[in-house]
């Protein structure tokens, strides 16, 4: 019976393959299984990169870094413990060469350096690399070879650093130990460890690293020795996670919370397709009911006939995901080098089977309805009121699960959420409202705008669901085109707005005495200048970072390295209270913090939480007393952790300054020399922001046009598909409309009023949705404040009410195919 | 004889795989407005494509159908606002009630009294009591009735009916029929009715019976003999 049931579902599949609902069918399945394969694949390719790169790229077996050095107690404790320490420095500073200046990562390492893997070196540009057995002599420098175009200099020539000059004597080309800047573009030199001794850079500015060879039990052991003594400081090791492993799995959760857009999405066309779909379904099921078939029999059929239809695509969906996953590859290139592409059949079986689950949640409502039909029941006529509840349900449920699954930002996902199920509303409220108020006020008239509201609103479930449908995706599109256009825009206008062409992110208090006498004599204006000193959270509540929260988050990665603690008496102009109280003057508990509201609510933290700080290899408890938020228009340096002033005479520790100021064209010359004098003096310019700036807008940009055309091909299926499921009722209409004597051309006519409507309620609800989602998502998630661009948006408002109004008259042009001919043939 | 439809030599045939069908041949009939008729006929005879001919709605293979208006002659499209239809179906739209399904042609036309008119009507058709009901709650004869009251209610100057009665019981056949004949006649619309059942034939003003090609006026004994 079995195999009777399957022939069955493969022939009706095959007669129904060329139907206009089973096209629009695959192709929503089509595409979704196409880029959640692809998300997939890519994925994993690059989980397996970090994992194969943790291995062969950490120059140890297990790596220990922190800014400052150990002290000989904990050296001799992780010597005793391993079998062998190497130790690494590493300093960001200015080279600077004839005028010309670059900033790099400099790194100090000594004779006994590299500990695993190889350092490979070229005596020139053009030459083959070398393995070397040790780096520089001291007096010596390697640089890399970008370093070397930027600073227009030659192995053989001097190079300054600071008051010290050194001899470049090879090109660096490969350090067995760059996992750690695996993510960095900073340019790359190096020096021997006893030429940065003589450099005498404050201790605190740099990072030491201990490349440490160790069996599996030394491993542990040290593991468990870095929690106690060492909490501050980062461990890695061969087994572990790789460092950009979470900024991954970030990624990778951003793209699956989009991906809640396109389930969104699909389940309205599903939702459409499957009025057409339950009709022929119930019929076709009524009818081998009444010839003798058994009702399981008919479900059988239906069900494999849905299996079908996903497993003949697979092929196609496959080939193609395969395509996309090697385009991605090569895009991400630029940030994981040497991934490579290799197809991987395990992981794609697995979301196929998760995406068919889901779908199979979509059609429920028709096997639902298969269960509870008869033959009586295609006699007397039925309603689907159940059914078409039951679709919104599956709908709404999948959406929380695909968000549950991907949220790793709870703030973002809920905004997100809220963005969307109020443009829903907005679109719901305005289809019922407006019909209803339309309808009423052209009561009293009559003609073709009031008989097309009257149908509409006589007609107002199935015309909001298209409305819905359509909303929706003009809503996301254009939400992603605006956040598009606008972070760029907005971006680099506020910062000249308000924070001068040049910003300072470190400079010492003796640095920045410095600049202050430098910037009065130059006539150079200092704009903002807010201290801190560096911190690093260690616990939550007595609870370590990986036991306070397991999910990855923005917040959570920022907290991974040591953060800028800043102190005010009084609530900085920048910044709004959110919630508690922010410390009085006179106070004298100075163990207290605000905290910005978004890491609050990305961590999950609340007023009294206590947080533990490391501060110079001391550790501080602080209580949450209040929150705050940016408040724009006060210049855009802001803090997320602020304590009281009272606090700084209480903790021993370097205190820093970050601070912007603004530079005349004539200016820019002066500040070779002032790197000179400072070098480690962090230090970047309005046209390096815009630089980086860019970089990564165009790397956005890229993504977010690819996921558009998701979007755009989506929204297509989803108006065709809304088109399709009322289009026997329209024609049935049209039909009826000629025989009171009408032509077809009053047909056309109403048709382009009913779109122009619906296109209109979809346009104003999709722009209403955007704002909405403007307000609350760039102020928290990017600190922008939302300034709506009206004459955009009446361009855009006009733009989607041409587009709309054309696809949808032109894709219903069938319903117009409709005679009094068909209706007495009836 | 003011105005009226007239068919003049009408003929109509059709291919059918490698052969060629003809209907009927060299057909006339006048359709004069404020008259009832009724074309009775063998199934396959032609009756519903001579209905769609007189109605044009479809063009004859050879012949001419015109509308003539105090001797002057215009082609059917002229008076296509002045013609309405009866279907067997019923065909009202199901979302709307009966009231604004009778509403429907007048509301398009940009009547201002289009609710007034279309509730006057469905009391005509015995139905005011009904105007706010679907067409799910109404029976089979009911909603024929307000089907009779939509194709009213813009005052076409002609009718046509195919099988108005076809899926309704004996009793409801003949409440409808004598709505059908009433109205027409008080809305001085010509009603052209292509039927098999010769009692709602007898209602009509002229009976014609459409067999093997050929149209001929019946006489009523004929039909009392037929439905033997």
């Amino acid at each position: 019976m079995l195999v009777t049931n399957i022939k069955l579902a493969w022939q009706f599949y095959w007669q129904e393959y060329t139907s206009n609902h089973q096209r629009l069918l695959r192709w929503v399945h089509g595409l979704l299984l196409l880029f959640i394969v692809t998300l997939t694949l890519t994925s994993n390719s690059i989980q397996n990169y970090l994992a194969q790169n943790l291995n062969g790229l950490l120059g140890a077996d297990v790596v220990i870094s922190q800014k400052q050095a150990l002290n000989d107690t904990q050296f001799k404790s992780v010597n005793q413990i391993a079998s062998k320490v190497v130790v690494t420095q590493q300093i960001n500073t200015t080279f600077t060469h004839n005028g010309q200046y670059q900033q790099a990562q400099l790194k100090a390492v000594g004779s006994d350096y590299p500990l695993q893997g190889e350092l490979i070196s070229s005596t020139s540009l053009q030459s083959e690399g070398e393995v070397s057995k040790q780096g520089p002599e001291p007096g010596k420098i390697w640089l890399d070879a970008r370093l070397l175009a930027s600073l227009a200099i030659s192995p053989g020539e001097m190079l300054q650093i600071g008051n010290h000059s050194f001899r470049v004597e090879r090109v660096l080309q490969h350090e067995p130990d760059r996992l750690m800047e695996g993510h960095s573009v900073a340019m790359r030199a190096m020096i021997h460890q006893h030429d940065l001794a003589a450099l005498n850079f404050a201790d605190d500015l740099v990072q030491y690293r201990y490349l440490i060879a160790a069996n599996t039990q030394q491993r542990n052991t040290l593991i468990t020795w870095q929690k106690s003594h060492l909490p501050a400081a980062q461990l890695f090791h061969k087994q572990g996670e790789h460092p950009l492993a979470r900024f991954w799995q970030r990624t990778e959760n951003f793209m699956g919370l989009a991906s809640i857009i396109l389930f969104f999405m699909a389940a309205i066309a599903i939702e459409q397709l499957a009025q057409v779909q339950m009709r022929k379904e119930r019929y076709f099921s009524a009818l081998c009911m009444s010839l003798g078939a058994s009702k399981a029999s008919c479900i059988q059929i239906s069900l494999f006939k849905w299996f079908i239809g996903v497993l003949v695509l697979l092929p196609i969906v496959m080939v193609l995901a395969m395509a996309g996953h090697y385009c991605l590859v090569q895009f991400l290139t630029s940030t994981f080098t040497n991934l490579t592409w290799q197809w991987q059949l395990q992981p794609a079986l697995k979301s196929v089977a998760a995406v068919m689950f889901i779908f199979a949640i979509f059609q429920a409502p028709v096997w639902f309805a298969l269960i509870k039909n008869s033959v009586a029941k295609q006699f007397i006529g039925h309603s689907n009121t159940v059914n078409t509840g039951l679709s919104k349900v599956a709908s709404i449920l999948v959406l929380f699960i695909v968000a549950f699954i991907y949220s790793d930002n709870a703030l973002l996902t809920a905004m997100m959420l809220i963005a969307v199920l109020s443009t829903v509303a907005i679109m719901l409220l305005m289809s019922w409202g407006g019909l209803t108020f339309g309808e009423k006020v052209t009561s009293q008239f009559s003609g073709l705008v009031p008989f097309s509201l009257f149908m509409m609103k006589q007609r107002l479930v199935s015309k909001s669901t298209q409305i819905l449908g359509v909303g929706l995706c003009a809503f996301l599109l254009l939400f992603t085109l605006m956040l598009l256009r606008d972070l760029g825009q907005t971006m680099s206008m506020y910062q000249r707005q308000h924070d001068g062409n040049v910003f300072i992110s470190q400079a010492s208090s003796k640095q920045m005495g410095f600049i202050e006498n430098w910037a009065a004599k130059e006539g150079i204006k200092v704009r903002q200048v807010k201290p801190y000193l560096n911190a690093k959270l260690t616990h939550i509540n007595n609870l370590s970072l990986e036991e306070f929260s397991d999910k990855p988050s923005d917040s959570l990665a920022t907290f991974s390295h040591a953060i800028r603690l800043h102190w005010s008496e009084t609530v900085p102009s920048n910044n709004r209270i959110e919630s508690g109280k922010w410390w009085q003057k006179e106070t004298q508990n100075w163990q207290q913090v605000s905290v910005e509201q978004e890491v609050m609510t990305d961590l999950g933290l609340k007023l009294g939480d206590t947080l533990t700080f490391y501060i110079n290899q001391q550790a501080y408890d602080f209580t949450i007393s209040a929150s705050h938020a940016f408040k724009p228009g006060a210049g855009s340096i802001t803090f997320w952790v602020q304590m009281p002033e009272l606090a700084t005479q209480f903790i021993d520790a370097p205190h820093y300054t970050m601070a912007s100021i603004e530079l005349a064209d004539t200016q820019w010359q002066l500040l070779a020399p002032l790197w000179q004098q400072f070098p480690t003096l962090r230090m970047v310019s309005l046209k390096e922001i815009t630089a980086r700036f860019d970089k990564t807008l165009a790397m956005v940009t890229q993504v977010i046009a690819g996921f558009a055309v998701m979007i755009a091909l989506l929204a297509l299926v989803v108006i065709i598909a809304s088109i399709k499921a009322v289009e026997p009722k329209e024609q049935k209409k049209n039909s009826i409309i000629l025989s009171f004597g009408f032509t077809r051309k009053t047909c056309l006519q109403l048709n382009m009023i009913e779109w122009l409507v619906t296109a209109f309620i979809t346009a104003t609800g999709a722009i209403l949705g955007t704002y909405l989602a403007g307000q609350l998502i760039y102020k928290s998630q990017f600190s922008l404040n939302y300034v709506p661009d009206f004459i955009w948006l009446g361009m855009t408002l006009i733009s989607i009410l041409v587009v709309i109004t054309g696809i949808g008259v032109f894709m219903s042009r069938q319903n117009l195919n409709s005679s009094i001919r068909s209706l007495l043939s009836d | 004889m003011n105005n009226y439809i007239e068919l003049k030599n009408l003929s109509q045939s059709f291919a059918a795989s490698d052969e060629t069908i003809t209907l009927f041949k060299a057909l006339n009939m006048t359709i004069q407005q404020g008259t009832s008729y009724a074309i009775t006929g063998p199934s396959g005879a032609g009756k519903s494509s001579l209905l769609m001919l007189a109605s044009g709605l479809e063009n004859p293979s050879c012949g001419e159908v015109n509308y003539v208006e105090s001797n002057k002659r215009f082609s059917l499209d002229a008076i296509r606002d002045q013609i309405g239809f009866i279907f067997q179906q019923f065909h009202l739209l199901p979302e709307l009630t009966a009231l604004n399904n009778v509403a429907l042609p007048l509301k398009l036309r940009g009547d201002k009294q289009a609710i007034t008119k279309a509730a006057h009507w469905l009391e005509k058709v015995g139905l005011g009591h009904r105007k706010n009901h679907k067409p799910s709650q109404l029976s089979g004869g009911e909603q024929q009735r307000v089907a009779i009251a939509r194709a009213l209610v813009f005052e076409p100057k002609f009718i046509f009916a195919d099988e108005p009665t076809g899926n309704l019981d004996p009793k409801s056949a003949q409440e409808v029929a004598r709505h059908l004949i009433n109205c027409c006649k008080e809305n001085n619309a010509s009603l052209i009715i292509v039927t098999h059942s010769n009692e709602l034939a007898q209602h009509a003003e002229h009976v014609y019976q459409l067999a093997n090609g050929k149209l001929s006026q019946a006489l009523p004994f004929e039909l009392e003999a037929e439905a033997c």
